[in-house]
């Protein structure tokens, strides 16, 4: 199709041409095309097909509103082609169709309508039961537009910022731009969001000046050139917003260009105040097949006509209910289209100007008249005009049906600022009743439309968010109210949408084909608000959200219930329909590393997340750490410990935090010695285990477990809160590495890299000791026993952890000293019958469930958390009790988590395993089991059921005494 | 072929004098209750007073998955009967509730998450209930956009398979049961507040509403995210339960790409496809306690993001609506039922969580019974709220919890 070259307001360059893959086959846009006015320039007139009746569906609005133009683009479904600007080579495809668009063998669906009333499925289809699961693949199959692959991946850059504002303006029409400038006049940092690429909104592609010297195209540009070279004002075009939160949060997504260095960003802005200048829509018209290709909105054509350079249609034919409509048609027909009719709901009331015009071109007009009837097999051919009233009707033969009941406001974003919607009986827009403090409107979407009014109200919007933001422009607000009040006020308007009467094919929903017969249907069944309508029938949910049904619904309901309270169905963001890419942004990793993380890396470590962290869980493909094992029981291997918790309190009143925290007295850690103390909840039940030492006159250092480190801050000013306790806690994890040396020849390794006295008598199992490590590396070093062989704790700073790791694996070089991982820990550990928290408790786990009874101390002054609850819990003997357990099979090893049944008939669950494995000190296969109570004595039989094999199959194991390796404790005394 | 009775019965008529039971709060486990009170105890005398419409709460807000791979003995049971109900109520209540029974697929992360899953598999077939564990190949089997790559956040290790779980039509559970209710007799009072509770000597004599008061030996409050508050501030009785925000969000519809629900504890990540073909996804719950409905942008972008790590094709689709409701949870993730104690005649059932409407079927039943009989059924012993006051937790999950800023 040839384009119109000298129009003034095309925003397309004719020059430079675009191809791209239309049904296989090669089309051109030009530069600046949207997809959907490239296909309508090459022809395209049916998009796709709706979702239930398979009806051919063309370009109605220009802004994405519906799913009538979605389209499948590279891949990606459900693309709003209206918005989306057209790219080299992309691939477009339609959807929903079974063999084309225009030739759709699923579009006898069409004549089904009476089988479908609204919700017939869940009244139908459930009988005979044996009906609904086939229908319900069925269902399945037929919904549902568009189809992603699963193997589809997504090449796309998405970027993300986070930018504040004092002011952030949506729309940058001349309402935005005015209220933009006025708010930067005072300083104001404003934030300017325009979802079109370009700024200019409504006056963006029109000449019409309604009185005024300059177009209105002149002075969008105007406008906007005094924006772009403001300092003060950040724009941010093809940028919609899509989310508005608590605080004036908004959040917004800008698609990018061939030129922009990302496809998608999401902006999420932090504002004090926020102006909403949205303008307004075309309000669909409902009538006899609306959505019939070849029946767009007066506002699409005209945009195509004059931003594109396209002709939309040779015979037009209007159907209008406001002066833009009037405009729309002798603006199209200077361009060249040939307007058989123009059909305008209101009898009276237009603006005269545009009726001289229309009277001087010898259009035919009929006031009071309105569309009744599109008619045309595939596209519009003609369209039946009818007097409202009487019925009086005359046909028209056209290709082009320009229609909308009038203008409605994109009054979106307010509501998600503002909250419930009301019906405004003078302009019949849906508008806020009360704004809250910051929140301003301005412009089309208050039902302005003389456009000085448009622009004044803009002004006195910028300097009232400016005063609100403290700038001192209160004196300027007032005059720019003054002056808006001067000047035409909101336009009348009203609730009328169609003529009353019959009809099967009037939608009020494209994306779910949903017409007004099924409103009606709803009513009958009892569903009398739009919210419950919308669910029944669906109207509303589909890709496109509300963009059609949103007011048609209520107003409809109004009409036909006779009642004017009907509101639209509650805003939900996002506005429009956001690429799950767009808002993951550029993806990230959050997972922390500790500071020896690479150099395990290289020695073979295999990494598993842990709370926040990565940490080397096998350091071998030999998953059972056969070798990591035996080599600590026989030998010496270090295990990096760098994610436990690791905390300093400090303060006059430190010990009576600690008191309140941990189960056991805290007062009486000696110097030197370490206590090992744990935490409970109300419950009693055990949250965090770890050690406390004392390392000068209330100074203390605590570990936390992995998991329990972030918390720990937090719970310990929780049960202070109402204590006037002097204390400071810091958290030292993240700058504290833990090396555990340990095994029989872990003393030899040390040795060589310190000078401090380590022996036995000077540094005894159970105590703590600062020195240095060779070089100066300052160190505290306990001596404690989770793996049960000797062993030393070594707490360094962060900092010098890659140099002591690689000075003790030098040491350790001739003493075949390896790293070993936390699997490996977790054998050694179990062997020891030492538990780790989460692995062998579970939430309801208490102290003295995990036989820990001895970590509570009954008589501190200060009562710990958790103490009444196990003061009762203690007479209880049928808790589930921690209880070791050996297989009677020495080889067969059932997963962690079998549970354990009371015996093979019964099979009554009575407890699981927490940790079991094949241990080669102990010469069988030993475990960790909680157990109800009156199982746990020694001896006990228990049968095991792995929850996979058959369910009549159990391995047993008797109830054993623990620990399971060196009771004694004597190897890590040595 | 398609009759035109009334589904929703619109305004019931004036408020009696008295009721034989009022149940406070128009959602699913009240409409059950009073549907189950009319056909099965035969007590038709009875009110659902709410304050909104039907449906309002949690019942119009949750992502309508139903399972009963429950952890617990005392747990499994109930949710088992619930959900072997779906097919029944549907014939009972001559409604299509469109349990879809897709099967859930649960997916680990951890050798920890496996051995978790383990006892609840273990658990559940132990008691007749269809569960399996999965390794990352056989879950990828199950769902083929699955993401095997070992270097995301969470690498998948396998998954819980619950064959006999799927999805229900949530609205249409609330539809299908006010119509029932209705024709047996139950009066739905919708926009009628509940003002307070009136007692009498320990025994409850009636309920103020904004209607006026009802005389009434019984009440039942089931009031989703509302009942503690409503019971704390009617009879001061303070409830262990924590209100929390949580969101969920649908993506556009899409031809079938799920076959499952697909459910992610550490990527804080549910999905599964409507019949309608939208992925209806939901997070965990916002991170502190509140009553607000309210979306957050940082939920919807960590949806995405986890999300896009599991099932990476998701990147080519879009969120089209985002929505919050209240999950009222207490310390041990499994609900209080209970009744007559400390008051007589007052029953509540509340606490559910996010688990409220995979049971509704069940509880309603047994609550039913409970109410019309005084004699509380043994299915709904364990859930008695003095368990909170002997600190004997249920254990319904394995990790510790964190609803509450003291816990």
């Amino acid at each position: 199709m040839k384009r119109r070259l000298s129009l003034p307001t095309r925003r397309v360059d004719l020059q430079r041409r675009i191809p791209f893959f239309y049904k296989k086959r090669t089309c051109y846009g030009v530069k600046g095309d949207t997809i959907a006015t490239a296909l309508y320039a090459s022809g395209v007139r049916i998009f796709g097909r709706s979702l239930k009746y398979h009806r051919p569906r063309g370009l109605y609005s220009m802004d994405g509103e519906c799913s009538n133009t979605m389209m499948t683009v590279d891949g990606v479904p459900n693309v709003r082609t209206e918005t989306t600007l057209l790219r080299e080579d992309m691939v477009i495809e339609e959807q929903n169709v079974l063999f084309s668009a225009r030739n759709d063998l699923l579009g006898f669906m069409d004549r089904l309508d009476r089988f479908m009333p609204a919700g017939f499925y869940y009244e139908s289809l459930h009988k005979p039961a044996i009906l609904w699961p086939m229908a319900a693949k069925m269902v399945r199959k037929a919904a549902g537009l568009g189809h992603i692959d699963p193997g589809f991946r997504f090449s796309g850059i998405c970027d993300e910022i986070y930018p504040a504002a004092d002011v952030c303006v949506i729309g940058g029409g001349p309402a935005g731009m005015s209220a933009a400038l006025a708010a930067a006049a005072s300083g104001m940092r404003v934030i300017l969001l325009e979802a079109r690429p370009w700024l200019g909104g409504s006056f963006d592609y029109r000449l019409y000046a309604a009185g005024e010297t300059m177009p209105l195209y002149e002075q969008a540009g105007e406008l906007s050139s005094r924006v772009a070279s403001n300092g003060g004002i950040r724009v941010f075009t093809r940028t919609a917003m899509v989310g508005g939160y608590n605080d004036n949060l908004v959040t917004a997504v800008t698609e990018g260009t061939p030129e922009d260095p990302f496809d998608y960003r999401y902006v999420e802005i932090r504002t004090k105040s926020v102006i909403v200048a949205t303008g307004a829509r075309e309000r669909p018209l409902l009538f006899e097949n609306n959505e019939r290709p070849g029946v767009m909105q007066p506002d699409c054509a005209l945009r195509l006509a004059r931003t594109y350079g396209i002709l939309p249609g040779r015979d037009a034919v209007f159907s209008v209910g406001h002066d833009f409509g009037l405009e729309a048609a002798l603006d199209l027909s200077d361009l060249g289209v040939s307007v058989r009719a123009v059909a305008d709901v209101r009898k009276d009331g237009h603006d005269p100007a545009l009726l001289e015009e229309i009277h001087r071109r010898n259009i035919a007009f009929f006031p009071g008249w309105a569309a009744a009837l599109a008619e045309g097999n595939k596209k519009v051919n003609s369209v039946r005009l009818s007097q409202i009233g009487t019925g009086r009707s005359r046909a028209f033969s056209c290709d082009l049906l320009a229609a909308a009941a009038g203008h409605t406001p994109a009054c979106e974003p307010l509501a998600l600022f503002c909250g419930r919607l009301a019906y405004n009986e003078t302009t019949g827009y849906f508008l806020p009743g009360k704004y809250p403090p910051g929140v301003f409107a301005a412009g089309r979407v208050l039902g302005l439309e003389a456009p000085t009014s448009i622009r004044a109200s803009g002004e006195w919007a910028g300097h009232e968010a400016a005063a609100f933001c403290g700038a001192d422009c209160h004196a300027a607000a007032k005059d720019a109210r003054k002056a808006l009040d001067g000047l035409p006020g909101p336009h009348a308007g009203s609730n009328w949408i169609a003529h009353p009467g019959p009809g099967r094919k009037r939608f009020v929903c494209f994306d779910e084909d949903v017409t007004e017969k099924n409103v009606r249907q709803a009513l009958a069944r009892g569903f009398d608000v739009p919210e419950l309508i919308k669910r029944f029938t669906a109207a509303g949910t589909g890709p496109g959200q509300g963009g059609i049904s949103g007011h048609n619904l209520p107003l409809l309901v109004s009409a036909l219930t006779k009642k004017n309270a009907a509101v639209p169905t509650t805003v939900r963001p996002p506005l429009r329909p956001v690429l799950l890419s767009a808002y993951a942004g550029n993806g990230r990793e959050m997972t922390k590393k500790t500071p020896v993380h690479e150099a395990q890396a290289k020695q073979g470590a295999v990494f598993r997340r842990v709370g926040s962290w990565h940490r080397a869980r096998y350091f071998s493909a030999d998953l059972d750490v056969t070798e990591e094992v035996a080599n600590v029981r026989s030998n010496v291997g270090i295990l990096d410990a760098s994610t436990l918790g690791c905390f300093r309190i400090f303060g006059p009143d430190a010990l009576s935090a600690l008191q309140r925290v941990y189960a056991g007295d805290m007062s009486a850690i000696r110097d030197g010695r370490i206590k090992y103390a744990a935490m409970c909840n109300h419950d009693g039940c055990v949250i965090d285990d770890g050690v406390v030492i004392r390392t000068g006159t209330n100074d203390y250092r605590f570990t936390t477990s992995t998991g329990r480190a972030g918390e720990t801050g937090e719970w310990i000013r929780y049960h202070t809160r109402f204590e006037k306790w002097d204390f400071h806690l810091v958290n030292l994890t993240d700058g504290t590495g833990v090396i555990n040396l340990a095994g029989p020849r872990a003393r030899d390794v040390l040795e060589k890299i310190t000078d401090a006295d380590i022996s036995n008598e000077a540094f005894s199992f159970g105590s703590w000791r600062a020195f240095r490590l060779a070089g100066g590396i300052p160190v505290t070093c306990m001596r404690l026993g989770f793996v049960g062989e000797l062993s030393f704790e070594l707490n360094i700073p962060a900092s010098f952890m890659q140099a002591a790791w690689d000075m003790l694996l030098e040491a350790g070089r001739d003493m075949a000293l390896r790293p070993f991982g936390v699997e490996a820990q977790n054998v050694l550990r179990l062997e020891k019958g030492h538990v780790i928290l989460g692995q062998e408790s579970e939430q309801r786990t208490n102290l003295l469930d995990l036989n820990l009874g001895f970590l509570w101390s009954r008589n501190k002054d200060i009562k710990p958390v958790g103490a009444d609850a196990l003061g009762q819990a203690e007479s209880d003997p049928n808790r589930l009790t921690l209880t070791g357990i050996r297989m009677a099979d020495t080889h067969a090893v059932p997963p962690d988590g079998s549970v354990i049944v009371n015996n093979a008939a019964d099979r009554r669950v009575i407890g699981y395993i927490g940790t079991i494995r094949k241990s080669a000190a102990v010469g069988a296969v030993v475990g960790m089991a909680l157990v109800e109570g009156p199982y746990t004595r020694e001896g006990t039989r228990l049968a095991i059921y792995d929850g996979h094999s058959n369910m009549n199959v159990f391995q047993h194991a008797t109830v054993v005494r623990m620990p399971f390796y060196d009771p004694e404790g004597e190897r890590m005394r040595i | 072929m398609f009759g035109m009775k009334k589904i929703l019965p619109g305004f019931a008529p004036p408020l009696k004098f008295s009721y034989d039971a009022v149940l406070i709060g128009g959602g699913l486990h009240n409409l059950a209750t009073a549907w189950f009170l009319a056909r099965e105890q035969n007590m038709n005398s009875v009110a659902i007073i709410e304050k909104n419409y039907i449906g309002y709460g949690g019942a119009g807000r949750n992502t309508a998955i139903v399972r009963a791979n429950q952890r617990t003995r005392e747990n499994i049971p109930l949710y088992k009967e619930a959900l072997d109900l779906w097919p029944v109520m549907t014939r009972e209540l001559d409604f299509n509730l469109m349990f879809y029974n897709c099967g859930n697929v649960n997916l680990l992360h951890s050798e920890a998450a496996v051995k978790a899953a383990r006892v609840n598999v273990a658990t559940a077939r132990l008691m007749g209930v269809e569960s399996h564990l999965l390794d990352a190949a056989e879950t990828q089997k199950r769902v083929p956009a699955l993401n095997l790559s070992h270097q995301i956040t969470h690498p998948v290790h396998g998954a819980m398979y619950h064959p006999p779980g799927g999805i229900v039509r949530h609205d249409a559970v609330v539809w299908g049961l006010a119509r029932g209710a209705a024709e047996n007799g139950v009066h739905i009072h919708q926009q009628t507040e509940a003002l307070g509770i009136e007692t009498e000597n320990g025994k409850v004599t009636g309920v103020r509403t904004s209607a006026g008061t009802i005389a009434t030996p019984r009440v039942l409050v089931s009031a989703g995210g509302y009942s503690a508050g409503l019971i704390y501030h009617m009879l001061g009785i303070k409830l262990p339960i924590s209100v929390l925000t949580i969101q969920a969000m649908v993506t556009q519809p899409l031809k079938p790409l799920l076959n499952h629900v697909v459910s992610s504890g550490a990527y804080h990540v549910y999905a599964n496809q409507t019949l309608k073909g939208e992925i209806a996804t939901g997070a965990h719950m916002d991170p502190w306690p509140n009553y607000t409905t309210q979306t957050t942008a940082g939920y919807i972008k960590h949806q995405a993001e986890a999300l896009i790590e599991l099932l990476p094709c998701l990147a080519g689709v879009k969120f089209m609506r985002s929505w919050a409701g209240l999950a009222d949870m207490t310390p041990d993730m499994a609900p209080i039922m209970d009744g007559n104690d400390p008051v007589e005649g007052l029953f509540m059932n509340c606490g559910w969580g996010y688990f409220g409407f995979k049971s509704c079927t069940a509880a309603g039943r047994h609550m039913a019974r409970f109410v019309a009989t005084d004699q509380c059924p043994d299915r709904l012993k364990p859930f008695t709220l003095r368990r909170f006051e002997n600190h004997r937790l249920m254990g319904e999950t394995a990790a510790l919890v964190n609803y509450t800023p003291d816990n």
